[in-house]
């Protein structure tokens, strides 16, 4: 099946992984699965250094200006969860109560949007700001936006919809000159763009597992800023200190309740591994090259509308397009059915964004490329929408 | 709505609400609506292959097997039922509305 289909919707997950995560994942249980603790036998040690490995990879790998100036970053501060969306509604539920205030803006995905409306609807606030027509935040808006019950600004460092990049240095910057504490969703940009927690002034980051770290679906977790605080919200098993009747307040425990994903986070380290080994700039400017193979050629059909930026800076390798006179769902089955394009349709998780952009109601065609994904796949998808859209129904 | 000796409601996508309730009857009905004036044969190919999956599997047929197993190209598809095989097809052929991300 793999080889039949165009895989161009990597911002919903990867796809393919690389091989070591394939090998890595499927031999996981024939040789470790026993549940991890520092007592017990030699295999729940083992499990426990590999999860231990793991968050110091991540640690580094999100605070590499911290590790490179000869600090530590404490590796229990990176917790792990099922999801970007588990991690942050654990970053919202921790920060935000009755009475308090949250910034955050119109680009963010459900994960954000819908702990933020329960919040509100349970007595907080909320301020939304606006992007400008190409979908880029003022960080000066951030700013405007923060009042004296401001308990966070969360931030989605990278849009699913129009791929567009914020600027996290300025806005931490701002973030931390009105001490207010600053979370990233890097569910679209982790393992594609360097970022820097102590660069950004970041307290909490969330990425997710499956997109471009390359690991398994039901990974992710949050990185911790050494100097944040955050309430914990998941209370359970720990596997130390069972007497204690109520859940521990130290990492990684704090954020973590319960049997972690064990074959999920061996198959994280070896994505990241893929990563690192790889490079994120070859990576980066691997996908950014098709990329824009793929804008000019959408741009140049009649028919086609792009939505957002088609700026080359500052943004990832995902454009929403529509075509006249077709609905966005109609456009992808075709694309699946008689071409084997695999695109993503809709309002992607992210409505309110399309509102900005005047998407709704049945929002875009979403391209996203990938490291795996070749010129002639991209070609191939260009001469696909032209089709598409010279042939009107 | 009233549809032969039957009382039929529909949710405000136009999908039946109660989609036990269906027949060929009904079928036209929601035909006439998507602007279909005549059911053909391979209007009645694809409406009955997605209603007798449906009823088999509890959920509408991906639209690559509505394809394959009738014989259909997609934009054939498209031709016979303008609003496409979800919202279009799946409604003549009585299903509740797909579950679809939009």
């Amino acid at each position: 099946m793999a080889e039949r289909i165009i895989y161009l919707d990597n911002a919903a997950t990867s796809f393919p992984k690389p091989e070591i995560v394939h090998e890595t994942v499927r031999d996981f249980y024939s040789q470790n699965g026993v549940n991890p603790g520092r007592t017990g036998c030699d295999l729940a040690i083992n499990a426990e250094q590999m999860i231990h490995e793991t968050r110091k990879q991540f640690s580094a790998f999100f605070n590499r200006s911290l590790i490179e100036s000869g600090k530590e970053k404490d590796p229990n501060r990176l917790v792990f969860t099922m999801n970007a969306t588990m991690s942050l509604n654990l970053i919202i539920n921790g920060m935000i109560g009755p009475g308090d205030h949250v910034v955050t803006s119109m680009l963010e995905h459900n994960s954000v949007i819908r702990p933020v409306n329960h919040k509100v609807r349970e007595g907080a606030e909320a301020t939304y700001v606006v992007p400008d027509a190409e979908g880029y935040l003022d960080p000066e808006d951030i700013r405007k936006a923060i009042k004296r019950n401001t308990r966070l600004v969360i931030i989605n460092h990278a849009s699913n919809v129009t791929g567009v990049v914020q600027d996290l240095n300025s806005i931490g910057a701002i973030c931390r000159e009105e001490g207010v504490p600053f979370a990233v969703d890097t569910a679209q940009s982790a393992g594609v763009l360097p970022i820097d927690m102590t660069e950004c002034h970041i307290d909490f980051l969330s990425f997710t597992g499956h997109k471009g770290l390359f690991g398994p679906t039901g990974t992710g977790g949050i990185c911790v800023a050494d100097d944040a605080e955050i309430r914990g919200t998941i209370y359970g098993g720990t596997g130390v200190r069972s007497a204690v009747p109520y859940h521990l307040e130290e990492y990684p425990y704090r954020l973590e309740a319960g049997t972690q994903n064990l074959a999920g986070i061996a198959g994280l380290n070896a994505g990241l591994t893929w990563v690192e080994n790889k490079g994120l700039n070859t990576i980066y400017a691997h996908e950014m090259s098709l990329f824009e193979i793929l804008q000019n050629g959408l741009s140049d059909i009649p028919g086609v509308t792009l939505w957002g930026t088609q700026n080359l800076d500052r943004r990832v390798a995902t454009l929403s397009m529509t075509v006249n006179h077709y609905d966005a769902s109609d456009v992808g089955t075709i694309l699946d059915v008689d071409y084997g394009i695999q695109t993503r349709t809709g309002l992607h998780c992210a409505p309110l964004i399309h509102q900005h952009l005047g998407s709704v109601p049945r929002g875009t065609v979403r391209f996203s490329v990938g490291p795996f994904n070749t010129v002639e796949q991209i070609r191939t998808a260009i001469r696909a929408v032209a089709e598409i859209a010279s042939d009107r129904p | 709505m009233k549809i032969g000796d039957k009382s039929i409601d529909f949710d405000k996508d136009g999908f039946m609400v109660n989609p036990g309730l269906w027949d060929e009857q009904i079928a036209r009905a929601i035909a006439g609506d998507e602007g279909i004036e005549e059911m053909t044969e391979q209007h009645w190919a694809i409406v009955n292959f997605i209603r007798n999956y449906w009823l088999e599997h509890d959920l509408a047929p991906a639209v690559r097997l509505i394809c394959s197993d009738v014989g259909v190209g997609v934009r054939q598809i498209y031709k016979l039922f303008t609003s496409g095989p979800a919202r279009g097809a799946c409604r003549v052929a009585g299903l509740p509305k797909p579950d679809g991300c939009v």
